[in-house]
């Protein structure tokens, strides 16, 4: 049916969304972690979105204008500006000069990112019950 | 209900559809057949939103999401069976009220 498309963009946008928001709380529960199993301390990630094509019984014109979203891959953000040294010699990983590399994640850009992340899951979620109103309603024509 | 065949280019571009025999009337498919087929695809929808609520509740790779969008098809596709459960009443009932 025409009106489960929408249905499954908005579903693989919800998807597209919650993969993010693990992404950030992954970050923000990491915020001080100077230990990891590659070595060195934690470094902040990034989700990365790419376009995906839907299949749909839609016509040809329509057919490649609609996209669905999915997630291409979870990223590390640059070596360069993923670690931060902080002075702290009592630090069990501190180096010889007594400074950490602690990863360099603010949180306050985590929260507005979790902030944003939220707000378009609840677009796709205002667009998924928009479109059902639609299909509904059409049910109703000649009532 | 074998007698009406009805023309309706939605439901004949649908898979099942397709492989239906040809009506006596120039390419349309039996009413009662894409009817059938039509009953088996919502059935299947409303299994599949099952399926996915169990596997939300067993925890195994289930996301709420993804159970509540099943839901929400086979919401959609039993409304619409309904309305043209409701459609074939009247019709049918419009008919047994006929004087004769």
């Amino acid at each position: 049916m025409e009106f489960f498309t929408p249905f499954k963009i908005c579903g693989d946008g919800l998807a597209a969304q919650r993969a993010k928001m693990d992404v950030i709380v992954s970050n923000i529960a990491n915020v001080n972690t100077t230990r990891t199993p590659e070595g060195g301390p934690y470094k902040r990630k990034v989700v990365v979105f790419s376009t995906d094509s839907v299949d749909s019984s839609f016509d040809s014109k329509l057919k490649d204008a609609v996209k669905t979203v999915k997630v291409d891959g979870i990223e590390e953000a640059a070596a360069n500006e993923s670690v931060k040294m902080m002075h702290n010699p009592g630090h069990p990983d501190a180096d010889e000069r007594g400074f950490v590399a602690v990863p360099n994640i603010n949180i306050v850009t985590e929260m507005v990112d979790m902030m944003l992340t939220n707000r378009a899951y609840e677009a796709c979620v205002t667009a998924f019950d928009a479109s059902k109103n639609m299909a509904v309603k059409t049910l109703d024509i000649g009532k | 209900m074998s007698d009406i065949s009805i023309r309706n280019n939605a439901l004949q571009s649908s898979t099942a559809a397709g492989k239906i025999k040809d009506g006596s009337r120039g390419g349309n498919a039996e009413f009662g057949t894409i009817l059938k087929s039509k009953l088996n695809e919502i059935n299947q929808l409303q299994l599949d939103a099952d399926q996915a609520i169990a596997n939300v509740q067993l925890g195994n790779s289930g996301s709420i999401h993804e159970a509540v969008v099943a839901l929400e098809k086979a919401d959609l596709s039993f409304r619409t069976m309904m309305q043209v459960r409701n459609k074939i009443i009247e019709a049918y009932q419009e008919i047994m009220r006929m004087q004769v």
